[in-house]
């Protein structure tokens, strides 16, 4: 059994307090020639300049700035070394200080928390943390190739050469362990897809039947394609500040928390250990659990993660998640990694993650709703963005601005889109605090933040 | 004696081959196509690879006393996470049972097994890990045994030296 050190379980805590002001991002799309990468990111960035309603003009804050974290997941895919002295460039932020972060899927939530750190620390009292990918130069197959080079090169990447063959095992253990039916896994696809509907930027939004998911083809067993996220060209823009530029710069800042957790790239590797307990959950009341799954966290379920939430929501002041958070933004990658991390999270305990979905709580208008923005199956997975933009999306609804980000026309003709007859507002009522998931390997790096409404 | 190169004048040929354009609308997008052959060494773990094409499943274990964990580890590693001290090298069973699996029916470029394929992963008896590969027959369940096979002749000197039948 793996114990943790006395010293590793200590609570991060900020010296200073950091505050987001602003997000942007571009439009999301599986084939993006019209632009090159530095001008996605360009389109990400000044959106995030000009439209949030900041005190500032855009080149005051350009004139603000004094650090940027950019977030990229692979090399690969841009083709590109140092990309972030191009991007950089681009921005016209030389001779500032910059950094390239890289951990997989959660390359994001990590650049973040780099941005934060540096905020937090005093380094900067101003940070642009941007994340982009372009993985669009390769055709599918190649891309999956490329990504599953994120699993251990020499005893995993052979086995299969696609991500989904990954997860999949994990998804058929958790359904022998916890009952997960297939209905289950299509209604996490049907959700996401349908919000991402509404959702201007969205690569692959859709109204999908159960029956469409579940005859969709087969990538790996029982994963099937619209359980499957986009592979994506774009990019997302944030801005974090200390508390006094924060309040220079927006009526409506929102306050930043955010850690992480990580675990063995192979699943191979986890051994089994005592469940880090959340602070809704009590010593013993996972005795039993852990006499019919004496493995955790076993392949059903994310110690990253979890570590990642435990820390959170101590560092935060959360007691119990399912009733104070008012959204969250899941790493839904898969279908599965989306139900797995319910209970890492607390959303449910261990063993009933199932009924997060089905008692309706996940959905638009029910306790704590998930991925109103459409998630990476049906809005975007740009990797090196995606933990931005999940960030963006959780920002923009504590800040009531929801309908103006995806309902105004003029966001619809930039994506080349025209806005549907039936777009509807999933602007949650008056939201206080909101999670967001950023999630790479099979578990490797997982970090949690909390968004909260700081006026 | 000729003179060195960079004494001389010098015109330049282009001795590349052009690149085809993929697109021409909405922008101009080139294809840059490549070949490219890495070399990577297993450096501790050659045992392993090297045991499979002589029929022998290798794993590590951690026996400093002193270890709080003492793991048996597969895939192997060479030094232990939990102590630092080097590991030893133990053969163990090449039986075990299904802890879960899929079918790998779309794989990415490069597959080198036919799909659709069995892909499992075995727990072990003595072995802390689960241990990754393919069922060559059969089909596969949560709990099945299987024994593992080894491709001792003609190697592919990767991990797809091992797989699984049932048992
Ligand atoms: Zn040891």
């Amino acid at each position: 059994m793996i114990t943790f050190g006395k010293g590793n379980l200590r609570v991060p805590k900020w010296s200073k307090r950091v505050f987001m002001v602003a997000a942007g991002c571009s439009p999301f799309r599986k084939y993006f020639p019209e632009y090159k990468l530095e001008e996605l990111v360009m389109m990400g960035y000044k959106m995030m300049l000009e439209d949030n309603n900041l005190k500032l003009s855009p080149l005051e804050i350009k004139d603000s700035i004094q650090f940027a974290v950019y977030g990229q997941f692979a090399d690969h895919f841009q083709d590109q070394l140092l990309c972030e002295a191009k991007i950089h460039d681009y921005l016209g932020l030389d001779p500032l200080y910059n950094v390239g972060i890289k951990t997989g899927g959660a390359t994001g939530g990590t650049s973040i928390l780099m941005g934060a750190q540096a905020i937090a620390s005093g380094y900067a009292n101003c940070c642009l943390v941007a994340g982009w990918e372009r993985m669009d130069e390769v055709d599918t197959r190649t891309g999956n190739f490329y990504i599953s080079t994120a699993a251990c090169k020499d005893f995993e990447t052979r086995m299969g050469r696609i991500y989904s063959s990954y997860y999949a095992p994990m998804a058929n253990r958790f359904a022998w362990a916890y009952g997960l039916s297939d209905q289950v896994r299509a209604k996490i696809a049907i959700k996401n897809r349908h919000y991402a509907t509404m959702n201007p930027n969205a690569q692959q939004p859709g109204d999908h039947t159960e029956e469409e998911v579940l005859s969709s083809r087969m990538s790996a067993y029982p994963l099937r394609f619209l359980e499957c996220c986009a592979m994506t060209a774009g990019s997302a823009s944030v801005l974090l500040c200390d508390e006094e530029m924060a309040y220079k710069l927006s009526d409506h800042p929102v306050e930043v928390f955010i850690c992480g957790g990580s675990h063995t790239l192979r699943v191979a590797d986890r051994r089994p250990m005592d469940i880090p307990l959340l602070p809704n959950e009590k010593p013993g009341m996972y005795d039993e659990f852990l006499k019919k799954n004496p493995r955790w966290p076993g392949f059903e379920s994310f110690l990253a993660a979890r570590f990642a939430a435990y820390l959170i929501y101590r560092m935060a002041g959360i007691k119990e998640p399912i009733e104070e958070l008012d959204l969250v933004e899941l790493h839904d990658a898969f279908t599965i990694s989306d139900v797995q991390t319910y209970g890492d999270i607390g959303l449910r305990p261990y063993g009933q993650e199932v009924d997060y979905v089905e008692s309706g709580d996940a959905y638009y208008g029910g306790k704590c709703p998930s991925n109103l923005s459409g998630g990476l199956l049906g809005t975007m997975h740009a990797v090196g963005a995606t933990g931005i933009w999940q960030a963006a999306e959780v920002f923009w609804q504590l800040q009531n601005r929801y309908d103006y980000i995806h309902g105004d026309p003029k966001w619809w003709k930039r994506a080349g889109k025209k806005k549907p007859k039936n777009w509807k507002s999933l602007q949650v009522k008056d939201p206080k605090q909101g999670l967001w998931v950023s999630h790479a390997g099979v578990g490797s790096h997982v970090t949690v933040g909390i968004l909260r409404k700081a006026w | 004696m000729a003179k060195p190169a960079y004494e001389k004048a010098i015109t330049t040929k282009y001795i590349g081959t052009p690149l085809k354009l993929h697109d021409e609308k909405p922008a101009w997008v080139i294809e840059s196509p490549r070949a490219m052959t890495h070399i990577h060494t297993y450096g501790l773990l050659t045992p392993f690879f090297e045991g499979l094409t002589k029929g022998k499943l290798m794993a590590t274990k951690c026996v400093n006393p002193k270890c709080p964990q003492g793991s048996t580890w597969l895939p192997p590693r060479a030094d232990c996470p939990d102590c630092y001290e080097r590991m030893k090298w133990v053969k163990v069973p090449s039986v075990g049972t299904i802890y879960s699996f899929t079918l790998v029916d779309y794989a990415g470029i490069g597959i080198e097994m036919k799909t659709p394929y069995w892909q499992i992963d075995v727990a072990i008896k003595g072995v802390d890990t689960i241990f990754k590969g393919y069922l060559e027959s059969g089909k596969p369940e949560i709990g099945m045994k299987v024994k593992a096979k080894f491709r001792t002749e003609k190697p592919t000197h990767t991990i797809l030296d091992v797989c699984w039948v049932p048992a």
